[in-house]
């Protein structure tokens, strides 16, 4: 039962090296001019996952269909239509950016103007330079402008904004979204929560070789956590008993500096609170609403932060 | 092929672009075998440019007495008349550096004709060498090799013409030039050669070879590439290091097409011996000491330095093993017609041997990843 629409089509996939199960049994689709992001710690299969789709590398069992072909039979075909970018951005440290780029441009039978791919990743004022001489944000514009030479439906970004300073990270984020306007597809692995919350339409956690949890962001989030939470600095006289008999309360955490309330309905609950913190005169509670995000339900699946 | 020749040159220029622009790699390839011919240029070309050799006729032919007046014509050899036993006598004081002895019935080899069809024996002389004074018997070696050759060449198969006078010797050929400087060309090939492939195991370790895994470029190309690039430099530094010996040295290439062929051929066998190191190696600091560790045994061992006969006789086994005491002796041959460690054909066909194994190997054992 595969989706027409569907970029790239993976089904119990296997792979083992020795003793240790990379990838135990990953199913999941993908569809046209999404943007899909696989999050996980290191080690837990995502790198190996997205090799296999980018024929690099070939799987124990199970079956892998990108943009229509099978990634280990016809791998030249694929290669020519897809763009991968490593995480790891050293390329040829002594040619320029230039030299760099068509070099690339020749492994392909088709590619896209030099002068073209340089304006769109910003890279105008390094074009005769040393590209070991680029800063980390030029380094992955170039990483990425690499995986655009062939012009390809199906991007693959590797932590594409791992050590970028936040100005760096942002300006790679507003090429992401411009990949996604052109109708392009993008499989995208990352360590920020905030940055898959940004930019992918849908997110599958790993962990252990498996996909513990995928939807989008908010689904995800939702499934985990249906209530919202209201925080407080916590203060002497409001004990936990007391506070998990306010209204619409279901839950009740301490954490480092803060008290944290499970609601499902925030402004019953919030009133509550006031009336409980003037009765045993507590005042400067600094009350904040959040819901949560990504990073509390990875905390959840996995027991570890995900930039660990 | 069309799959292998799609990205070839654009990325051949690269590889020459970055090694260019690497100033460590052009130092080890280039400026170092230059700073080595120079050196040893002008060590040995401060020594004696004359040697004492006995003269030992026992042939006492015209033939014999042409055959002298052709040694005497190199200029290089102070010929002493003697009987065996005086000379070696003399040479065992110092007067003499080495001793010739023509036996009698070379004026009677060289007036018969070999009939069709057949190959003539070789006819011997002996040549005795003090092995204490190593760079003069060295060079005497070479002399007797080349006057020796020289006379071949002018006979070859014709009635007995033993033309001595007629055949041009280049007596500017032989001095120690003319052993050190095919020496140092092959040196500087199978140095080139074993750390060839280190590019290629830094960038699998910096995961360059898997991000070009994932263009359509095909491994094939990649690995000839890099061949053709290493090629490139070999045909750069052999002129260089033939172009500093004929400028500085006066060493002349006999056989330019022959010596050309064994540059290739001797490039591209270590470059196979160079991927064999790159299969064991994991990192490129690995690759780099174990290309150290082949490369020193390869340089003291197989003639570079010295001629093979003056090795202590338990290590002339082991010269006769490697590699590179064959493209030395063969590129010494055609160079400047040293004297034969092995005939040609035999050079030829053990490096044959090697490129073939060291290919066999590394295409099975190679990792890209």
């Amino acid at each position: 039962m595969t989706n027409v629409a569907a970029v790239i089509s993976v089904s119990d996939l296997h792979k083992s090296y020795g003793d240790v199960e990379a990838v135990n049994g990953v199913s999941f689709e993908v569809a046209r001019g999404e943007v899909f992001g696989l999050l996980g710690p290191n080690g837990a299969g995502k790198t190996t996952t997205i090799e296999i789709l980018e024929g690099l590398n070939n799987s124990d069992a199970g079956t892998v269909s990108v943009l229509g072909l099978d990634p280990a039979r016809d791998n030249a075909k694929l290669k020519e239509r897809i763009g991968v970018q490593l995480q790891t951005a050293a390329l040829y440290p002594n040619l320029t950016v230039v030299e760099l780029i068509n070099v690339f441009r020749s492994f392909y039978s088709h590619s896209r103007p030099t002068e073209e791919l340089i304006s769109e990743f910003g890279l105008e004022e390094r074009r005769t330079g040393l590209t070991k001489e680029l800063s980390g944000g030029q380094r992955q514009r170039l990483s990425v402008a690499l995986a655009m030479v062939n012009d390809p439906e199906l991007i693959f970004l590797d932590e594409p904004t791992t050590g970028l300073d936040p100005q760096a990270r942002r300006s790679l984020w507003d090429r992401v979204t411009a990949l996604k306007e052109d109708g392009r597809t993008v499989v995208m692995t990352t360590h920020y929560m905030e940055e898959a919350e940004q930019l992918c339409d849908r997110v599958a956690i790993m962990d252990h070789g498996r996909i513990l949890e995928s939807g989008t962001v908010s689904e995800v989030v939702r499934s985990h956590f249906k209530d919202r939470t209201v925080r407080f600095r916590t203060r002497a006289g409001l004990d936990d008993a007391r506070l998990a008999s306010l209204r619409n309360v279901t839950r009740v955490a301490q954490e480092v500096d803060e008290t944290v309330l499970y609601t499902t309905d925030v402004p019953a609950t919030i009133v509550d609170l006031e009336r409980v913190a003037e009765e045993v005169g507590a005042s400067g509670l600094d009350v904040a609403v959040k819901r949560p995000t990504l990073e509390d339900v990875f905390l959840e699946l996995t027991g570890r932060a995900l930039r660990d | 092929m069309r799959r292998f020749n799609r990205g070839l040159l654009p990325l051949t220029i690269a590889n020459i672009k970055s090694y260019y622009r690497d100033r460590a790699a052009l130092f080890w390839t280039i400026a170092f075998p230059v700073i080595f011919v120079i050196l040893f240029g002008s060590i040995f070309s401060g020594g004696p440019t004359t040697f004492n050799v006995g003269w030992v006729d026992q042939d006492q032919s015209s033939a014999s007495a042409q055959l002298r007046e052709g040694f005497a014509a190199v200029g290089l050899l102070e010929l002493k008349d003697a009987t065996q036993a005086d000379a070696l006598a003399q040479m065992q004081d110092g007067t003499l550096d080495a001793v010739i002895v023509v036996p009698a019935g070379l004026g009677a080899a060289m007036t018969t004709s070999t009939p069709e069809g057949t190959t003539a024996v070789p006819f011997q002389l002996t040549l005795y060498t003090d092995p204490s004074k190593q760079s003069a018997s060295g060079t005497i070696q070479q002399v007797v090799g080349q006057v020796v050759g020289g006379i071949n060449q002018t006979l070859s198969g014709k009635p007995p013409a033993l033309a001595v006078q007629a055949q041009p010797i280049q007596t500017e050929n032989l001095t120690s030039a003319a052993y050190f400087v095919p020496s140092i060309l092959a040196m500087a090939l199978m140095q080139l050669g074993v750390f060839a492939a280190i590019p290629l195991v830094a960038q699998r370790e910096k995961q360059i070879l898997k991000r070009l895994g994932a263009t359509p470029l095909a491994r094939s190309t990649l690995v000839g590439s890099n061949v053709f690039t290493r090629l490139l430099i070999a045909v750069v530094q052999t002129m260089i290091i033939i172009g500093i010996g004929v400028l500085l040295f006066g060493v002349s290439v006999l056989q330019p097409l022959a010596v050309a062929a064994l540059v290739v051929l001797g490039a591209v066998t270590f470059v196979s011996i160079g991927y064999v190191i790159a299969s064991y190696a994991r990192t490129e600091d690995s690759a780099n000491t174990l290309a150290s560790v082949v490369q020193f045994p390869l340089m003291f061992l197989s003639g570079i330095f010295f001629p093979i006969a003056f090795m202590p006789q338990w290590l002339q086994p082991v010269a006769a093993f490697l590699p590179l005491t064959y493209l030395g002796d063969a590129l010494r041959q055609t160079m400047v017609g040293g004297a034969a460690y092995a005939p040609l054909y035999v050079d030829v066909l053990v490096l044959a041997g090697w490129l073939i194994v060291s290919f066999l190997i590394s295409a099975r054992f190679f990792r890209w990843q």
